[in-house]
C-alpha cells in the first residue's frame, strides 16, 4: 500500500514533469516567435517593410547604397582608449579608498575561496561514501556543507560591499572593465542564480536523495554546483589577470578583440591552477579548525572519534593540496617573467621580495603544524611505534631546511655592522639567501612531508604479500636518490654553472619531488591491497595535536593575505598594467609594515567572521527544551 | 635445537634476500633519475654530457 508521503512525491514528481515540459516547449519555440514577430503577414520584415521608396535597383547597373547603411557607417563610433582618470575623478570618503577596498575585496576572496572550495572535496567524499557503502562519509560531507552555508551568505554580501565600493571609489576603471568585458557580467550575474539553485537543492535535498538513484541524481547536483562555482572563479579570475596583463585592447586600451580574447590572457590558466589547488587547501584548513573546535569542546568519546576523523580528513585534504601548490606557484612566477621581466623583479627582486622571506616562514608553519598533526596522529593505532623513530629525523630535516628557507639574501645592516661583515653578505649565510638553496630546501620540505603521511598511511596496516621487502626496498631506494638529486642538482647548476642551468634545474627537482609521490601512492596502492587491518582509536589522539588544526587555517589565511598584496602590487602605479595608469592618492606600492598591519587585520577579521560561521552551524542543532520540561522531568 | 637453527638460516637467507633487492632497487632508481635529470633538461633545451655537465 502506497504511503500517503509516497503519493505526494509522485505527485510532486509529475508536475515537475510537466513543468519541465513547458519549459522545453517554451526555449523551443522563444527563438520562432522572436523571428515571427518581426515577419508581416506579407512574409516581410520589419526593416524591408520601411525601407524607403524610390530607391531602384537596374539590373546589371551600380549597386545602390541604401541610406540605412550610409547612416550607419557615419554613425560608427570612434574607438575609445581606456580612461585617463585625474586626481579630481576619485571620489574620496575621507578613509584611504585602497584600504576600504583591499579589507572587502580580502573578505570576499577568503569566503569565496572557502565557499567554492568545501563543494569540491564534499563531492569526493560523498563518492567515497557511496562507493565504500560507509554512511559516516555521507554524514561527514552533509556537516562540512552545514558549515560552509553561511558562507555563501556572507560571500554574498560582501561581494555586493565590493561592487558598490569598486563603482563608488574607481567609477573610471570599473567603466573600462565594463567595456572590456561586456556582456561577461551579466554571465556572472546569472551564473550566482545556478549556483544558489544547485546548493540549496544539493543541501537540502541531501536527506530525501540518499540512496538508490536518488542518490546519483544527488550526486548530479553537487557536480553541476562545483561547476558553476568553478565558472564563477575563473570568470572572476579572468579581471584580475587583465588588470596584470591586458590582452584584446592595444597599447592604449582600445578593444581590439573578442570578450573571450580579453579573458585568455598569459596568466589567467596559471592563476586558475593556482587558486584551485590553494582554494582546495584553504578549505580543507578551516572546516579542519572547525572539526578541533568541536573535539575540543566536547567529553563525549562517541563525539571526540568523530571529530577526529573529520579534523583528520580536513588535515589530509589541506596537506595533500597544499603538496603541490609551490608548482602551480613556480608556474604562475615563471609566466609573469616572461610576460614581463621587469613585472617579475618587482615581485621577487625588489621591495616585495622580502614578502617572499614572511612567506617561506608561514609555509614553513603551515607544513611543521601538518607534520606534527600527523605525527600526534600516529599514536591512534598500536602499528604505529614502527615508524616512530624516524620522527626525529623527519623533524630534523624539516627545521634545517625551513632555516634555509627564511634566510634572507641581503640583511639590513648598519655601516658599522657592514664594515665588521666584511660585505652586506654574511661568507656562510648569504649562499642560503639566493634561490637554489631555496629550491632544494622547499623540495626537501615536501618530499619528507610526504613521507610523514605516507608513514601514518601505513601505519595501521601490514602488508601481506610476498613481494613486500622488494616493494620497500624502492620505496627507500626513491626516498634516498630523489633527496640526493634534488640536493646534487641544487648545488651543482646552482651554484657552479650559467644562470639558464640554474633555473632549468629547478624542474628537475619539481620532477623528483613528484616522482616520489607519485611513486609512494602507486606503491602502497598495490602493496596494501587486501593488507591486514590494525586497530584504530579514533578520539585517542592528544588535545595539543587540536592546535595544529587551528595553526593551519590561520597561517593559510594571512598567507593568501601576504600574496594577494603581493599579486596586485606587481601592478606598481597602473590599474590595468602599461595601459590605465592610476592616478589616485594611493598609487604607489605600500610600505611592508602598512601591508602587515592590513593583512593582520584582515585575517582577524575573517577569523571572527568564522568563529560566527562556526557558532551559527553549531546552534542549528540545538533545541531549547520546553519551559517547566525539566522541573517535570526531575520531579 | 635443529628447527631453531633451521628458522635463523631461514631469517638470514630471507635478510640476504633482502639486502639484494634493496641494492638492485638502488641501481635502478638511480639509472631512472639519472635519465630524468637529461630528459627534463633536454626539454627545457638544456642538454646535458654523460657526467650530467652542461653540454649547451
Amino acid at each position: 500500500m502506497m504511503s500517503g508521503k509516497g503519493m505526494d512525491m509522485r505527485r510532486v514528481g509529475r508536475l515537475w514533469l510537466q513543468l519541465f515540459k513547458v519549459a522545453i516547449l517554451v526555449i523551443a519555440i522563444t527563438p520562432s516567435l522572436l523571428v515571427a514577430g518581426d515577419v508581416a503577414s506579407d512574409g516581410l520584415s520589419v526593416d524591408q517593410r520601411i525601407a524607403p521608396v524610390g530607391q531602384v535597383q537596374v539590373e546589371g547597373g551600380p549597386i545602390v547604397e541604401m541610406p540605412g547603411e550610409e547612416a550607419a557607417a557615419v554613425e560608427k563610433p570612434e574607438p575609445l582608449a581606456a580612461p585617463r582618470p585625474q586626481r579630481k575623478d576619485y571620489p574620496g570618503v575621507g578613509v584611504s579608498s585602497r584600504a576600504i577596498v583591499w579589507v572587502v575585496a580580502q573578505m570576499h576572496l577568503f569566503f569565496g575561496a572557502l565557499v567554492l572550495a568545501v563543494p569540491l572535496f564534499v563531492l569526493v567524499i560523498e563518492l567515497t561514501g557511496v562507493f565504500t557503502r560507509d554512511e559516516r562519509y555521507d554524514d561527514m560531507a552533509h556537516e562540512f556543507m552545514k558549515i560552509s552555508l553561511v558562507g555563501f551568505s556572507i560571500t554574498a554580501i560582501i561581494g555586493g560591499t565590493l561592487a558598490l565600493a569598486l563603482f563608488m571609489l574607481y567609477p573610471d576603471l570599473m567603466a573600462y572593465m565594463m567595456r572590456v568585458f561586456r556582456v561577461q557580467w551579466l554571465w556572472y550575474a546569472f551564473l550566482f542564480f545556478v549556483e544558489s539553485f544547485f546548493l540549496y537543492t544539493y543541501y537540502y535535498g541531501w536527506n530525501a536523495l540518499r540512496y538508490g538513484n536518488k542518490k546519483w541524481l544527488h550526486l548530479t547536483l553537487g557536480l553541476l554546483l562545483n561547476g558553476a562555482g568553478m565558472t564563477i572563479m575563473v570568470l572572476a579570475n579572468s579581471w584580475a589577470t587583465f588588470m596584470m596583463a591586458p590582452s584584446g585592447v592595444d597599447e592604449t586600451g582600445v578593444i581590439t578583440g573578442t570578450v573571450w580574447e580579453a579573458m585568455k590572457g598569459p596568466l589567467w590558466n596559471p592563476i586558475n591552477l593556482h587558486r584551485f589547488i590553494a582554494n582546495i587547501g584553504f578549505g580543507g584548513a578551516v572546516v579542519g579548525a572547525y572539526a578541533a573546535f568541536k573535539f575540543l569542546s566536547t567529553r563525549d568519546p562517541k563525539l571526540r572519534a568523530h571529530y577526529d576523523w573529520m579534523g583528520y580528513t580536513s588535515n589530509f585534504i589541506a596537506i595533500l593540496a597544499f603538496l603541490p601548490l609551490p608548482f602551480a606557484g613556480y608556474w604562475l612566477m615563471a609566466e609573469i617573467y616572461a610576460y614581463s621581466q621587469q613585472m617579475g623583479i618587482t615581485a621577487m627582486g625588489g621591495i616585495l621580495a622580502w614578502l617572499f622571506i614572511v612567506q617561506a616562514v608561514l609555509i614553513g608553519t603551515i607544513l611543521l603544524a601538518g607534520n606534527f598533526y600527523l605525527w600526534s596522529g600516529m599514536s591512534r593505532t598500536e602499528g604505529s611505534v614502527r615508524y616512530q623513530w624516524m620522527i626525529k629525523y623527519i623533524a630534523a630535516i624539516l627545521v634545517v631546511c625551513f632555516l634555509t628557507w627564511m634566510t634572507p639574501h641581503t640583511l639590513i645592516l648598519s655601516a658599522r655592522e657592514i664594515a665588521t661583515l666584511g660585505g652586506s653578505h654574511h661568507k656562510i649565510l648569504g649562499p642560503l639567501g639566493i634561490m637554489p638553496a631555496k629550491n632544494i630546501a622547499v623540495n626537501l620540505m615536501l618530499v619528507v612531508t610526504f613521507l610523514s603521511f605516507q608513514l601514518y598511511r601505513r601505519s595501521d596496516k601490514v602488508a601481506t604479500v610476498s613481494w613486500a621487502p622488494v616493494a620497500n626496498g624502492f620505496m627507500v631506494a626513491i626516498y634516498i636518490v630523489a633527496m640526493l638529486n634534488i640536493i646534487f642538482v641544487g648545488v651543482y647548476y646552482g651554484y657552479f654553472t650559467n644562470t639558464v642551468y640554474k633555473v632549468g634545474s629547478s624542474v628537475v627537482q619539481v620532477a623528483s619531488t613528484l616522482v616520489v609521490i607519485i611513486a609512494g601512492l602507486t606503491i602502497d596502492g598495490f602493496l596494501f591491497k587486501g593488507a591486514k587491518k590494525l586497530p584504530s582509536h579514533w578520539g585517542r589522539v592528544s588535545d595539543r595535536s587540536q592546535y595544529a588544526l587551528f595553526a593551519l587555517p590561520i597561517a593559510f589565511t594571512w598567507l593568501m593575505g601576504l600574496m594577494g598584496y603581493v599579486r596586485s602590487s606587481v601592478k606598481t602605479h597602473w590599474h590595468v598594467y602599461t595601459v590605465m595608469k592610476d592616478n589616485s592618492p594611493d598609487n604607489f606600492i605600500p610600505t611592508i609594515g602598512y601591508a602587515g598591519n592590513m593583512i593582520t587585520l584582515v585575517t582577524i577579521l575573517f577569523v571572527l567572521f568564522v568563529l560566527f560561521m562556526f557558532w551559527i552551524a553549531n546552534i542549528s542543532g540545538v533545541k531549547q527544551p520546553r519551559p517547566g520540561a525539566a522541573e517535570g522531568e526531575a520531579a | 635445537m635443529a628447527e631453531g637453527r633451521k628458522a635463523m638460516q631461514e631469517k638470514r637467507m630471507g635478510r640476504g634476500a633482502t639486502l639484494v633487492a634493496v641494492m638492485v632497487a638502488f641501481v635502478v632508481v638511480l639509472a631512472v633519475f639519472y635519465g630524468l635529470d637529461h630528459l627534463v633538461m633536454g626539454i627545457q633545451g638544456l642538454p646535458l654530457n654523460p657526467d650530467l655537465s652542461p653540454a649547451g
